[in-house]
């Protein structure tokens, strides 16, 4: 017998990913996709003795995708061969919700709508008839409670039986008989398996440009302009839609007055507060780096000391000395890997995903719309920043969300130029071992004003347009642990996929180059620019050249490279001076193979390399300016 | 007149969108569409985002998009 797919689809926010976890938990076996572009899980699960697998898709308000996550939500939906779709609403947002319901039905597949968080829309004063929903709707309802897992039983069971919507998709005969010759047209001349015809032909109308743009050179080009035309460019449409998601809403829902301002709005007064807001955000983000880079150090030190142990084994068990080489290569690269995944970055994105699941960051993407929109990208951007912090890889993946290419391409340069955790161990191990924190807070400040000019300068400088926030500001809700421990894995899963190859790769490359003595003739091509221009010590180059592998190899291979015997004697041959250049240049310049490789993916080839070689001009001239004013000073 | 001419606290009808631009389907989904009462909650300083309640929801809009939606104040 065939196994039955399902796919949850929902608008972001409906408890999509706790309603998985849920049905996942019921004896599951659940599997992340590494693959190229897919964000979405897949889960397996019994119901009864058939096991079915469950797809979770990223959350999307309609099918004419925004932005590319969307994208890969209808894409995946069309192209997965699912068997039942699950609908998840949040029934607080009904209204707008159902209008995805909606198109989603003409896809006329076997479909179940979850109507999820029962309990909070009746707070809000809104209490659904689900029965006379079903009714109106021609599907099966079942309502649920995520979180407390109340009703997922029965959405399993319901979920078995499931069956394409009764009702068909017609609108008023105004309407239908404007689109009829472009329906007609559209069957004709276009083979398309997953968008049915009606939908393509709507769609068009309305302007949703990858369908308008599948008719432009076909015959029904001219049935689309006549249609646009007499149909308001689909506003028409778009009217009586709304109006029947109305009805439907008032005919099957209640309203009840309550009376009791909820604790909500006290909370955004305060945290959405034009002077308390930006100095809570400020306090609260500070807070986090404290903890993790407090509390991450002693931890990465027991991975040091357990990789040195394996590295004075392998000295012993390994006689031949490039096979050693190699080898130690490759382990101390899974031991950087540990060594920054497991200290900073999961505890760090642990924390971010619980503030975006408890809805923060929505709001912090609020409080920074404006100074970001100034930078030519706008508020949601506000993710990338910050994760960035953590490992450029997920910062650089985050700007999946952003619609338009040319805030794409701002994002990701400015999010590659924020100092990772990898870069912040060198300026702590660096300048705050030798210098002390009043040189590295003045550092990250520099960073920051490097970032907003920047951006400024590049919102000028490319062309297109910056379109602006249209954000859901969700309530504030407390996550599951599990659901927020997915979320992280989400985002550690790039930098596991991506980043540790490249880091293990390029540590062999390494362990390869030092091996043959190339460091001579790296640090002698570098030498004009570095020693000439920075006025660096010549044995940087190879460092700064590791550091593109690794970035937190750089001060490690610092001491080694000017032959010293250990990190703590670097003052002795480096001026304060000299010691500022290097790590100004080591937090602008280029981004790490890693960064690079998402880079790639998701502004392509050619933005890329802009990008890497936009950084190491940027690294150069902030550098040498940062020389210049040290010697005047 | 349009959205960013709105008091903070008061509620008004939206009359209509106007023009076609990138965010005018997002807009429409998250139910900021013709006909609906909304109510301006707070706005950001230095000219950042409005926020806005539309049928319990809380939405942000931009000043750019803001000024394409074209409200009356309810009497």
């Amino acid at each position: 017998m065939k196994q039955i797919r399902i796919a949850l689809i929902g608008q972001p926010n409906c408890g999509k990913s706790t309603l998985f976890n849920q049905i996942a938990g019921y004896r599951s076996l659940t599997a992340n996709f590494p693959g190229a572009t897919v964000t979405y899980i897949k889960g397996k699960t019994y119901i009864g003795n058939d096991l079915v697998e469950i797809v979770d898709l990223p959350g999307t308000y309609s099918l004419s995708w925004y932005d590319d996550a969307e994208k890969e939500a209808v894409k995946a939906l069309f192209s997965m061969d699912i068997d039942v779709i699950v609908n998840i609403v949040d029934a607080s947002t009904l209204i707008r919700s159902i209008e995805m319901t909606l198109e989603l039905m003409c896809l006329g597949k076997p479909m179940v709508m979850a109507l999820n968080m029962m309990d909070e829309a009746e707070r809000k004063g809104i209490i659904i008839d689900t029965k006379k929903l079903s009714d109106a709707l021609g599907i099966k309802v079942v309502p649920i409670i995520a979180k407390k897992g109340k009703g997922v039983k029965e959405l399993l069971q319901t979920l078995k039986n499931a069956s394409p919507p009764t009702k068909e998709c017609i609108y008023s005969e105004e309407i239908e008989s404007k689109i009829e010759n472009l329906e007609q047209c559209i069957g004709e001349n276009i083979k398309d398996k997953n968008w049915p015809v009606k939908m393509m032909a709507i769609k068009s109308i309305e302007g949703f440009k990858p369908i308008s743009d599948m008719i432009e050179n076909t015959p029904c080009r001219d049935e689309l302009i006549k249609a646009r035309k007499s149909l308001d460019n689909g506003n028409e449409i778009e009217k009586e839609r709304h109006a029947l998601c109305m009805d439907i809403f008032e005919d099957t829902s209640k309203l009840k007055k309550i009376r009791t301002k909820n604790s909500e709005e006290k909370i955004d007064s305060i945290l959405m507060h034009p002077v308390l807001g930006y100095l809570v955000m400020f306090v609260l983000f500070l807070g986090v780096f404290y903890i993790v880079f407090q509390g991450g150090t002693p931890v990465e030190n027991i991975f040091i000391d357990i990789f040195d142990k394996i590295d004075a084994f392998l000295v012993s068990a390994i006689p031949n000395k490039l096979v050693f080489s190699i080898t130690k290569g490759a382990v101390d690269g899974i031991g950087a890997a540990i060594g920054i995944a497991l200290p900073y970055l999961v505890p760090f994105l642990f924390i971010i995903s619980f503030f975006e699941d408890v809805g923060y960051l929505p709001r912090v993407a609020y409080l920074m719309d404006s100074v970001l929109h100034k930078m030519g990208v706008h508020g949601t951007s506000v993710i990338s920043f910050v994760v960035g912090y953590g490992c450029s890889v997920p910062a650089v993946m985050a700007t999946r969300i952003l619609k338009s290419k040319k805030e794409k391409i701002i994002a990701a340069f400015l999010a590659s130029l924020v100092p990772c955790s990898a870069r912040s161990t060198v300026i702590m191990g660096l300048v705050g071992y030798f210098l002390g924190y009043m040189y590295v807070i003045p550092l990250y400040m520099f960073n920051l004003v490097v970032i907003v000019i920047s951006g400024m300068i590049l919102k000028r400088l490319l062309p297109g347009i910056s379109p602006e926030m249209v954000l859901d500001i969700p309530p504030y809700r407390i996550p599951s642990l599990k659901t927020v421990i997915l979320k992280t894995w989400l985002k550690i899963k790039d930098f596991v996929y991506v980043a540790v190859p490249l880091l293990v790769a390029g540590s062999v490359l390494l362990a390869v180059i030092s091996y043959y003595h190339l460091d001579d003739y790296i640090n002698m091509a570098f030498e004009p620019l570095l020693s000439g221009v920075l006025g660096l010590p010549a044995a940087v180059g190879v460092v700064l050249i590791f550091g593109v592998f690794r970035k937190e190899l750089t001060l490690l291979m610092l001491y080694q490279a000017l032959g010293l015997s250990s990190a703590a004697l670097v003052n002795t041959v480096m001026s304060t001076q000299q010691m500022l250049v290097f790590t100004i240049f080591v937090m602008f310049y280029i981004p790490c193979v890693a960064t690079i490789a998402v880079l790639k993916r998701e502004v392509g080839l050619k933005y890329s390399l802009y990008i890497t070689i936009g950084t190491f001009v940027l690294a150069v001239i902030l550098s040498y300016f940062v020389k210049i004013i040290i010697s005047i000073i | 007149m349009s959205l960013i001419d709105a008091e903070i606290g008061r509620k008004y009808k939206i009359v209509s969108i106007s023009g076609g631009f990138l965010s005018k389907g997002r807009l429409l989904r998250l139910g900021v569409t013709p006909g609906s009462i909304i109510e301006l909650k707070r706005a950001a300083p230095l000219s950042g985002p409005l926020m806005i309640n539309v049928n319990g929801s809380d939405i942000v809009i931009g000043r750019g998009v803001a000024k394409k939606v074209v409200i009356e104040e309810i009497v």
